[in-house]
């Protein structure tokens, strides 16, 4: 059951804030921050790239490398509705064109310089931030129409993989104030951009670690009701094997984002989805679905699963 | 059997009540479904609270490292004196074998423990009581925070914040102070109006002002600290007869407290010129050994942090600062601005006017490398910043010295530095001149001599300007060679020339005629 939903521009689309997984993507300018207030966040700006301001606080970044292409849709001010998806914590905002949003943690805060959508909601103002499945795997996923994500809202999850915290403030949007995220990522560059998403949102905890060997720490984190891994290894179901072992609960799910080329870049991509799934069996981890990331990742796949299902009741 | 479990609030030791459940490894997770069975299998010993979060930041790095921290080691102590016996199950085997070597204590590990483990946490809450599950999140949160920053090695004096602060503070500060100055000049002038004319530094000015007061105190104070000793006698033959008006008591009070704010913003502002220095120099070596301290920390200013400074490309970093100018240029398709900030630095300065553009473009390249390396590398020395200004310095001598033109002649052609060879230039004493005899007979002297003087005036006009041998060398050379004239005709031709080309080329006939005049009187001499 696809909702409606028009994939937005190319790539690029989204203002870049550098950094993050391996380097830039669309060239130009970085560290750009939108600024507060503008409501629908960022405009495209045409010709010679907007300068904006100098000095000061204010982040004076070079033009946009975002927003000109195929960006579309939300010109500031024009009239959007929102409504929530059939996964709970992760809604649609409908105008023009279609996106998919979370509804943001810290209103008037723009994480990677991502367009922020503001609505009234009675007396309420609610703020949701545009979610890029070009940029997220698990948006990728949940707009190719996986069946459970099993995060939600008071949920606890362990995010192996956390690189420049992009996709864990969406978690964090999603799991709400109740829920918690464990965000693990080893790179110290992504570490301090995950340390400053951090410092904003009291419901991730950052672990700078090697996921492959939880027990280093094994202090910081009690049992998860879900593992997202998105760690791009070779070794990537032991990694999460070891980790859902320490600190998966019984009956707890896990979903995995599995790169066919950095498994093994020789073989077909269906063999190696094959190949991985197998390994999970053997770890007592019981896959359910699995899906691909066709069109905004290539020779991508999803899986997602169960593990140590709890014995069937025997009626 | 005891359970060694680490949490972030503190170290907790459980009993194990029911052994023999623990054979059965895969139905052990039945028995922690809920907290009450979870409180029959194990029984919390002794919990070891961390009193604050370098305690916790402590424990936790140890732990990463698989080393026992002091806090470990005295629980354990504690346990080895009551239960020696009992075998301790812990989660990480390294550190079990570093407890068994200290203290002697047997260590398991085993997926039995590991079952255990699991079991254990995911009850913890109701394992280990009084402590509210609320504190146990933050004391998480706090731990994870602080131990992230303690592995990124966050150090505060990094942080380019106060850069950017401190260099706008600078220039809020100069602005100040001279609104200030220009205050107390005016304020003061009604009453002195020619100490203005003759002061001309305005910190001088206003200690000038600071120790005297009124006009009338000017002739009895001693102002040799503050002013050179002609100034002093000015200022004070001008206090006698200015033509200002005067003022009470009061006024001149709130003068001198002005003055005061004048003197203390001017030391503030130099002591804040210093840490300004001292944080370039720790924060961006590099940087600041390419372009100056206040050039780099005015860029970093622009650009809002370092790290977004270095992901500038070098044209840009070329013109931070001249946007409104770029702008317009490109909007009404001229030329665009050649150099912004950077036009600062003491290398863009300090060349000529036509060279200006390229150096700024030289400099921007190679300072763009360098703040990249700053900001990003992990290396904190000065050197590659030393090596990349020595390229741009050579670079612009190149530069200035392929322009030289020539001066005399039309003055387009460039002007030609003769490579330098090297001539071995050593000059032995002929000694066949040596004696006094009359070599040769009179009558062939004086032919020779008018020969010599029409070869002279010939040469004259042909040899080049190179002259090789001093003045009184040559003058001796002549009178040595004159006795020789058979065999270094030639050589002696040249000399003569040569000294003739000597004075100014107006004077040279001139010359060679008192030279001639000279030979015929020591040729006589010599009769």
């Amino acid at each position: 059951m696809r909702p409606g939903f028009s994939p937005r521009g190319g790539r690029g689309g989204f203002g870049d804030r550098g950094g993050g997984r391996g380097g830039f993507r669309g060239g130009r300018g970085g560290g750009f921050r939108s600024p507060g207030g503008n409501d629908g966040g960022f405009r495209g700006r045409g010709g010679g790239g907007g300068f904006r301001g100098r000095g000061g606080p204010g982040r004076g970044g070079r033009g946009g490398g975002g927003g000109r292409g195929g960006r579309g849709g939300f010109k500031g001010g024009k009239k959007v509705t929102v409504e929530p998806h059939r996964h709970e914590g992760v809604f649609i905002c409908r105008g023009k064109e279609d996106a998919l949003v979370t509804r943001n943690l810290v209103p008037g805060e723009s994480v990677y310089g991502e367009k922020r959508i503001s609505v009234e909601d009675g007396e309420l103002k609610v703020e949701y931030r545009a979610w890029n499945p070009f940029r997220s795997k698990l948006a990728a996923a949940i707009l190719g129409g996986i069946d459970q994500i099993h995060i939600k809202p008071g949920a606890k999850v362990l995010y192996l993989g956390a690189a420049s915290g992009t996709t864990v403030s969406h978690v964090s949007d999603i799991v709400g104030p109740e829920g918690l995220v464990y965000a693990v990522e080893f790179s110290h560059r992504s570490g301090r951009d995950l340390i400053n998403v951090a410092k904003k949102r009291t419901n991730i905890i950052p672990v700078i670690e090697d996921a492959r060997h939880p027990h280093k720490y094994r202090m910081l984190i009690g049992m998860v009701d879900v593992i997202f891994a998105d760690v791009a290894q070779p070794d990537q179901s032991r990694i999460v094997a070891l980790n859902a072992h320490n600190f998966l609960k019984n009956g707890g799910h896990f979903v995995i984002s599995i790169k066919a080329n950095c498994i093994d870049s020789t073989a077909a991509p269906e063999a190696v989805f094959a190949a991985e799934v197998k390994k999970m069996q053997q770890e007592n981890m019981k896959p359910q679905e699995q899906l691909t990331l066709e069109p905004y990742e290539r020779d991508h796949a999803v899986v997602v699963g169960i593990y140590r299902p709890p014995p069937k009741q025997k009626k | 059997m005891l359970v060694l479990f680490e949490t972030a609030a503190g170290y907790a030791v459980f009993k194990i009540l029911d052994e023999k459940k623990l054979q059965e490894v895969d139905s052990l997770w039945r028995e922690f479904e809920t907290p009450e069975k979870a409180n029959k299998i194990v029984k919390l010993k002794h919990f070891q609270k961390f009193q604050d979060t370098t305690e916790a930041l402590a424990a936790s790095t140890a732990l990463v490292e698989g080393k026992l921290s002091k806090n470990l080691k005295k629980i354990l102590k504690k346990i080895v004196a009551k239960d020696a016996h009992e075998q301790l199950a812990i989660a990480d085997a390294k550190l079990g074998g570093v407890i068994k070597d200290k203290l002697n204590l047997s260590c398991i590990h085993s997926p039995m423990v590991t079952e255990l483990m699991r079991g254990i946490r995911s009850q913890i809450e109701g394992l280990i009581t009084g402590l509210p599950s609320r504190e146990m999140a933050a004391m998480c949160l706090g731990l994870a925070h602080s131990l992230s920053r303690y592995k990124l090695k966050f150090s505060p004096d990094k942080v380019d914040t106060m850069i950017v602060q401190a260099i706008s503070l600078l220039d809020d500060l100069d602005k100040e102070l001279n609104n200030y100055i220009m205050r107390c000049r005016e304020w003061y002038g009604w009453h002195f109006p020619e100490l203005g004319k003759i002061v001309a530094d305005n910190l001088t000015y206003c200690k000038c002002v600071r120790k005297v007061g009124d006009r009338k105190n000017f002739s009895t104070s001693d102002l040799s600290e503050v002013l050179p000793e002609e100034i002093e006698e000015d200022v004070k033959a001008a206090a006698e007869i200015s033509m200002g008006t005067e003022v009470s008591e009061e006024d001149i009070n709130n003068i001198l407290h002005l003055c005061d704010q004048v003197i203390e913003i001017s030391e503030y502002r130099t002591q804040l010129y210093d840490y300004l220095k001292n944080r370039m120099m720790a924060i961006a070596p590099n940087l600041t050994v390419m372009v100056g301290e206040l050039v780099g920390a005015r860029l970093i200013a622009h650009a809002g942090s370092l790290l977004n400074l270095a992901k500038h490309p070098a044209s840009t970093v070329q013109i931070l600062g001249a946007e409104k100018a770029l702008f317009r240029a490109l909007k009404t398709k001229r030329d665009t601005p050649k150099f912004g900030l950077i036009y600062h630095a003491s290398l863009v300065g300090q060349t000529t006017a036509k060279n200006k553009g390229k150096i700024s473009r030289m400099l921007a390249a190679k300072t763009a490398l360098t703040i990249r390396y700053d900001a990003l590398g992990e290396d904190s020395s000065a050197e590659m910043g030393a090596e990349n200004r020595l390229k741009v310095e050579t670079r612009l001598r190149h530069l200035e010295e392929k322009g030289i033109r020539r001066i005399s002649g039309t003055g387009k052609a460039l002007a030609r530095a003769d490579k330098y060879q090297h001539r071995s230039e050593v000059k032995t004493y002929d000694p066949s001149g040596d004696s006094t005899l009359p070599a040769v007979p009179k009558k062939r002297k004086i032919e020779e001599v008018e020969e010599e003087e029409t070869e002279v005036t010939v040469k004259a006009k042909k040899v080049k300007a190179e002259m090789k041998e001093e003045a009184d060398v040559e003058e001796g050379g002549e009178l040595v060679k004159k006795k020789k004239k058979k065999k270094e005709k030639k050589q002696r031709m040249e000399e003569e020339a040569a000294s003739a080309e000597e004075p100014s080329t107006s004077t040279a006939v001139e010359n060679t005629e008192k030279k001639k005049k000279k030979k015929k009187i020591k040729v006589e001499q010599e009769d």
